[in-house]
């Protein structure tokens, strides 16, 4: 019953997100619908939907939302939806959801068919790693809004810069509403993602990995650091704003994505296996929805 | 046949800013473009209009053999001036950015640029200004002196009655409103922003008057303080003179630049500078002025600046004026019955003559023979019979001549109106009409009549 509800949330909110993702693209090839009230309501609807397939999976499957990768995928993407519909009127970036909503879309997506990874056992986790997964996903949540007013405002500025003032330049936000929305969304997702990296060497520590892949992922995550802390930094004492912060937020954001991906598509680790032979082989997939999942033992 | 007006020129809708701005012409140079073609054999009468979106010379050819043939001459001479006035090497060099109109299509054109129906913000008010000023700079170098001034004159009823009788006017549409809904939509809102008016004249005013209530402050920048201050004063804005451009420049977002410089105010090396400055905080120009004054390169090579000159507003403009379409069919019906009126008076100018000869040749042989009659077998009549018999000749003329005096008239606007010209002229001997203007003919007309009734009297 509870796994035919969570199957059923799934499906109604990828249905509103790709309504919102349709009606925003709409607008802005066409110039037609109106963005301003129903997209965001739109994605809020899609917010609330995907926050009650959350905890109704969580429930079914006894499992913290923010253990393992698939699952607080899928929590970051709703974080999202929630953050864009919170700041949209006070930066007034509704247009914003014409990357917001495809993105949230990708991201429940990815998190149910993509990868197929294991979930952590017991040999890795620590009490550390929810802290670690819920900062980081909440800073991808900012991070996904200032990429969205990055990208926008680059499209924005190519169009006054080419002098093509109508059609989608009327359409989008104000050029330094922009700039500084991806600003302050980057300042506000800054100290998550440094609380991340921070909870995350510690907990690197502590279980002491060695994998390719694990390295990797550290690696990029420090990188994804540094360069949001230099975009940050250069703004304040450089001046670097409007194309060039846009062009590093947007870089940020790509190095972040990419530490999501090697998550994602880690191979299954033959130690973590053995070790973790107690724990139950819940993929991401599974966790996420399949009935099967909540009856393995 | 009316008038051969010919117009000859450029305009927003026919050349870019960067080729208008070679044409164009402040008044310390317009009467030695004046004299340039009045000093031409082949025109008679001249003006020079020179706003930011037209350059244009509005002619009357010196009539030698056939219309045409006068309104080819003219055209060539006024070709020739406008090369020598922007120093080109030959006239087929300019003739891809002039249009060129003759006639009726020559006056309907004056009619329209006059009204605001030719302007790239229709309706606005300040073109009539501009062609009264090209007027009355066109009068007292003597270029403008009897018909082609009275079509100009004729052109500012014209805008009158479209600015009284239409709503082409009404609302805010205008370069400036336009400019402060494009600044909008960089900064989203312009409270917390400042403006900058770099120069002090009449389109500063009307920036002014856009973005004064907006905007958090506005400060005028101008080469003439005191102007800078009056202006500043009037819309509660800040004066500084045009020597701290730079530091204005550190603290404004949007910059309005007005001047009638012929060189770059705002240039690139300037800016490059300010920017380091401003940290690059965005800033925004607006060159309303023809020849521009802020550096195009500015928008092609430094970041978060911007430079958007009066053709780049066109299509902001365009869109705004969609509104006013209504009131365009209005305004061009006025148009076209202040001409109908002008062609009819126009071709009135053949007959004229012709109908002032007849009536004074009249009255010129009934005077003759009343006068021969009372200098002789009515010697005896006294001052108040002979006025009495002045007064019957005077009645007895208006009869007779009525009736050949309005066909006359109403065969002047048809096609068939010389021919009815040219028998009167055969049937009365009357002198041919060429080299007859109507003005001093009917001076002469009244002179000569006036005589007589003065010998009348005696």
């Amino acid at each position: 019953m509870s796994e035919g509800i969570a199957d059923a949330l799934f499906y109604l909110t990828v249905a509103t997100y790709v309504a919102a993702s349709v009606l925003f693209l709409r607008f802005l090839t066409r110039g037609k619908g109106d963005v301003g009230v129903l997209g965001p309501r739109l994605i809020g609807a899609g917010a609330l939907l995907h926050a009650g397939h959350i905890v109704i999976a969580s429930l079914v499957l006894r499992r913290c939302p923010v253990e393992g990768i698939h699952f607080p995928m899928s929590v970051a993407s709703m974080s999202m939806c929630v953050a864009y519909v919170l700041a949209r009127k006070r930066y007034r970036i509704e247009v914003a959801g014409a990357f917001v909503a495809p993105l949230a879309l990708t991201s429940l997506l990815a998190s149910r068919f993509v990868g197929g990874g294991e979930e952590p056992g017991a040999r890795i986790k620590s009490a550390i790693l929810p802290f670690h997964v819920a900062t980081n996903l909440f800073g991808v949540a900012l991070f996904t809004l200032a990429f969205s007013a990055a990208a926008l405002y680059l499209i924005q500025e190519r169009l006054l810069k080419r002098k093509r003032i109508d059609g989608v330049f009327k359409r989008l936000p104000p050029l330094d509403v922009l700039d500084r929305a991806e600003h302050r969304f980057l300042v506000a997702g800054f100290p998550l993602l440094t609380i991340g990296i921070v909870t995350g060497t510690l907990w690197a520590r502590h279980v002491e990995m060695g994998a390719p892949g694990e390295v990797l992922r550290a690696v990029f995550g420090y990188v994804t650091w540094l360069v949001i802390a230099g975009v940050l930094f250069l703004r304040a004492a450089a001046g670097w704003r409007g194309r060039r912060a846009a062009y590093g937020t947007i870089a940020g954001y790509a190095f972040s994505l990419v530490v999501l991906m090697i998550y994602l598509l880690r191979a299954p680790q033959p130690s973590a296996a053995v070790a973790d032979e107690v724990e139950a082989p819940a993929t991401a997939a599974l966790a996420l929805g399949s009935a099967e999942a909540s009856s393995t033992p | 046949m009316t008038l051969p007006v010919v117009v000859i020129g450029l305009s927003h809708k026919t050349a870019p800013v960067e080729v208008r701005e070679r044409f164009a012409s402040g008044p310390d140079v317009l009467p030695e473009v004046l004299a340039r073609l009045t000093a031409r054999k082949e025109i008679d009468e001249a003006m020079f209009l020179s706003t930011c979106n037209r350059v244009e010379v509005i002619g009357l050819p010196k009539i030698a053999g056939s219309h045409e043939e006068s309104v080819q001459r003219a055209s060539r001479a006024i070709r020739e001036a406008l090369r020598d006035h922007i120093g080109a090497s030959s006239v087929e060099e300019l003739r891809e950015w002039l249009y060129e109109r003759s006639g009726e299509d020559a006056v309907r054109h004056v009619f329209r640029v006059a009204a605001s129906l030719d302007s790239m913000v229709l309706g606005e008010p300040q073109i009539l200004g501009q062609v009264k000023d090209a007027y009355e700079a066109a009068v007292a170098a003597g270029a403008l002196r009897s018909h082609l001034s009275r079509c100009v004159r004729r052109a500012f009823t014209v805008a009158k009655r479209v600015r009284t009788e239409t709503q082409l006017g009404a609302g805010m549409v205008s370069i400036s409103s336009v400019a402060v809904d494009l600044a909008k939509r960089i900064f989203g809102d312009l409270r917390d922003r400042t403006v900058l008016l770099v120069g002090a004249g009449e389109m500063a005013e009307a920036a002014a008057r856009s973005l004064g209530q907006q905007a958090k402050a506005v400060r005028i920048c101008n080469r003439s303080f005191e102007r800078a201050a009056s202006l500043a004063a009037h819309f509660g804005a800040t004066a500084a003179p045009l020597d701290q451009l730079e530091s204005e420049l550190l603290i404004s977002d949007v910059v309005v630049a007005s001047t009638s410089s012929k060189s770059y105010v705002i240039t690139r090396d300037l800016v490059k500078r300010v920017m380091k400055q401003r940290k690059g905080r965005t800033l925004f120009f607006i060159d309303i002025a023809v020849p521009r004054n802020v550096d195009p390169q500015i928008h092609e090579q430094i970041d978060n600046a911007y430079v958007y000159n009066v053709d780049d507003l066109e299509h902001e403009v365009a869109e705004n004026m969609k509104s006013r379409q209504k009131e365009v069919a209005a305004a061009e019906k006025i148009v076209e019955a202040e001409l109908a009126e002008w062609v009819k008076w126009a071709r009135g100018l053949n007959v004229n003559p012709t109908i002032v000869a007849l009536r004074a040749k009249t009255k010129g042989v009934l005077v003759a023979e009343l006068e021969r009659t009372l200098g002789t077998r009515l010697k005896h009549l006294g001052e108040g019979e002979r006025a009495a018999l002045a007064q019957m000749i005077e009645s007895a003329t208006n009869k007779l001549l009525h009736a050949p005096t309005t066909r006359l008239r109403e065969a002047a606007g048809e096609s068939d109106g010389n021919d009815l010209v040219r028998a009167v002229q055969h049937l009365f001997d009357l002198p041919a009409p060429a080299a007859q203007e109507e003005e001093p003919a009917k001076v002469a007309g009244k002179a000569s009549a006036g005589e007589s009734e003065e010998r009348l009297a005696n």
